[in-house]
């Protein structure tokens, strides 16, 4: 059933959007509904394509979805999921610690789950080395500034 | 003749500051790099690296990013032949024998050939770019808001019909990014619009962030999937190609340069389409079909020629009209309209010696790139044999500054990783991308004229039937969305026959 999740999302999407749409403020300028027309087109072409795309995930239905199974194999579960724990923790530091710190500990631990643990005197110098090579080039270079 | 002499010398004189030259280098030499990595295109190499151009000037930005363009078009190859791997789709017909080539120990040959068709079919096309854009863009200046409008209509229907797999996605992914593109205040009336009370939104999502979100940060989560498989291993063998070799390669290499570069010139189509079309060519004008596919080298030069004059030719809709026709011009639009330049037909008239300019470094910049790709061969098969667990953690930190740089907001991290995660999952299920991209960052222009011919003509038929520019277009739209259908009923019938 998990393949029928997509087309209702997208089925979802189009009439929340249409809602909304409908619903928007009027313009007090020019053409009263000036402001959701083109909205209105778009949400009516995705609400049709969703409904085509259900169908015809529909008629699939009881095929087994291949496309996700990556997903769940191997380790990518883990880095998927490290990966975004690091990023946030990465947009936390960003600006309470500075650029430099908090990119050498984001690349750090990237690396260190990414490229094993086991490697983790190639993993350090990567990670520093890169961090003050970018923020020297930003800074420096092209004159943007960083925290 | 579109060429004005004076711009042209002095687009030559630019090009050739020490200072463009350099940035032609770095440019390319980074794009290569980028693109070689498996499973990263040119639009990923492009949209990772577009912070370098921040505070430059749009000339040098420009020439910047196309060579990042055509270098990651030079490395896709390299990854292509050396490791079955192609980066994006227009690198895709490069391992149907660039790969056998490797196996059969003439890796080395292989990539120079590449490097070498490159070369000529860029060489065309940039000829072809100097007779054509000029003319196009005059024809252009006469677009009202109407024809505008159905162009970039057709676009869209184009890249949508003409990415792989279903269509259905393909405007799904479409009309999600035109409804991105809506969010935040309108700007004719001052409506808020899809806002929610969220002051962020009210300027709109930035298409910068969709762009480095789904090509940058999504392309390295989709490729985590399969990171432990990928390790070159495979000899480099002899650099220097024989004169059988050049034989075999001269003509396939001329006649698909022309054809690459029409074909670029579409919108919508762009170098896979070319590269897949001469590869097919070639296979059928060939002696020796048989050959096709374990290591000829026709089978190599051919699509290697043409899609590097695609990605020449996908500049002049780009510059003369502002229509990006595929991905990777869809984020260079996006970058340079950050940087307050506005392609289209005045670009022509307002700026000429900046066309010129380009025209010029990319003359140049192909050369180079043949130059970094045969004497660095070395180097960047090290690079390459790099395990990507390194790289691609430099790729998502690269992503995440360059996101910082645009607005100095912390918030954009999170929509980032939602973008990330967005485009992760339209890769896995096989959504096209492309459209996606096209549409975020053409819709509000696709608006805009489509508001403006709504007063001009009262409704939605008139618009259609405005003039013989947009008749022809609304053909073409029509066309572009319905010719799977007639190809495949004509299939049929066909099949019906001989039944």
């Amino acid at each position: 059933m998990i393949r029928l999740a997509m087309p209702l999302v997208s089925l979802a999407l189009s009439v929340g959007f249409l809602f909304f749409t409908l619903n928007m403020t009027k313009s007090r300028v020019g053409d009263p509904n000036g402001p959701l027309y083109f909205p209105a087109v778009v949400g009516i072409f995705l609400l049709i394509m969703s409904i085509i795309y259900f169908i015809q995930e529909w008629k699939k239905r009881s095929e087994a979805m291949e496309e996700l199974r990556g997903l769940v194999q191997g380790r990518t579960p883990l880095l998927i999921v490290s990966s975004l724990v690091l990023i946030f923790i990465y947009a936390f530091l960003f600006e309470r610690i500075g650029f430099l710190f908090s990119t050498i500990i984001f690349l750090g631990g990237l690396l260190f789950v990414v490229n094993g643990r086991e490697k983790w005197l190639q993993n350090l110098l990567i990670s520093v080395i890169f961090s003050i090579i970018t923020w020297y080039s930003f800074a420096e270079l092209l004159n943007v500034s960083l925290p | 003749m579109g060429v004005d002499l004076q711009y042209f010398i002095e687009g030559l004189t630019t090009a050739f500051h020490p200072m463009n030259i350099l940035w032609v280098l770095i440019g390319g030499f980074l794009g290569t790099v980028v693109g070689m990595l498996p499973g990263l295109g040119p639009a990923t190499a492009v949209a990772v690296l577009i912070p370098i151009t921040f505070g430059m000037d749009p000339t040098s930005a420009l020439i910047l990013m196309a060579a990042i363009y055509y270098g990651a078009m030079y490395g896709g190859s390299r990854s292509s032949i050396l490791l079955n791997t192609p980066g994006d789709g227009s690198a895709i017909a490069a391992t149907f024998d660039g790969y056998p080539m490797t196996r059969n120990g003439q890796a080395g040959q292989a990539l120079t050939i590449s490097a070498i068709a490159s070369l000529i079919g860029g060489i065309f096309a940039i000829i072809g770019f100097i007779l054509l854009a000029k003319p196009l863009a005059s024809f252009a200046l006469r677009f009202g808001p109407a024809e505008y409008f159905m162009l970039f209509l057709f676009t869209l229907s184009a890249i949508v019909s003409l990415s792989k797999g279903n269509m259905v996605k393909g405007f799904i992914a479409m009309s999600i990014g035109l409804m991105l593109s809506t969010v935040g205040i309108d700007l004719q009336t001052g409506v808020h619009r899809f806002t929610f009370g969220i002051p962020q939104l009210s300027e709109g999502i930035d298409f910068l962030v969709v762009i480095i979100g789904v090509y940058a940060v999504g392309e390295v989560l989709y490729n985590y999937l399969n990171l432990d498989r990928l390790q070159n291993k495979n000899k480099l063998g002899k650099i220097g190609i024989t004169r059988e070799q050049w034989k075999r390669s001269k003509w396939p290499i001329i006649r698909n340069g022309p054809i690459g570069f029409l074909i670029g010139v579409l919108p919508g189509a762009g170098g896979s389409i070319a590269s897949m079309l001469s590869y097919t060519t070639e296979r059928q004008l060939s002696k020796h079909p048989e050959e096709f596919g374990k290591g000829a080298v026709e089978g190599v030069a051919a699509p290697e020629s043409s899609n590097n004059a695609a990605s020449v030719g996908s500049f002049i809709p780009l510059l003369t009209m502002g229509i990006p026709g595929s991905g990777t011009t869809a984020v260079i639009l996006g970058a340079v309209i950050m940087l307050g330049m506005r392609p289209g037909p005045l670009l022509f008239e307002e700026s000429p010696e900046m066309v010129w300019t380009l025209v010029n470094s990319m003359f140049l910049g192909n050369i180079l790139l043949v130059a970094i790709n045969v004497l660095l061969i070395g180097l960047l098969v090290k690079i390459l044999s790099t395990p990507p667990r390194i790289l691609y953690p430099l790729i998502l930190v690269l992503a995440f500054i360059g996101t910082y740089t645009l607005s100095y907001s912390i918030i954009d991290f999170y929509v980032l990783v939602i973008f990330g995660i967005f485009g992760l999952f339209m890769k896995l299920l096989k959504f096209p991308i492309a459209p996606l991209i096209l549409a975020v960052i053409v819709g509000s222009d696709m608006e805009q004229n489509f508001r403006k011919s709504l007063v001009a003509h009262d409704n939605l038929s008139s618009i259609l039937f405005a003039s013989p520019v947009t008749i022809v277009l609304l053909i073409l739209t029509v066309l572009s969305v319905s010719y799977p259908f007639i190809l495949s009923a004509i299939q049929k019938k066909r099949a019906n026959k001989s039944a």
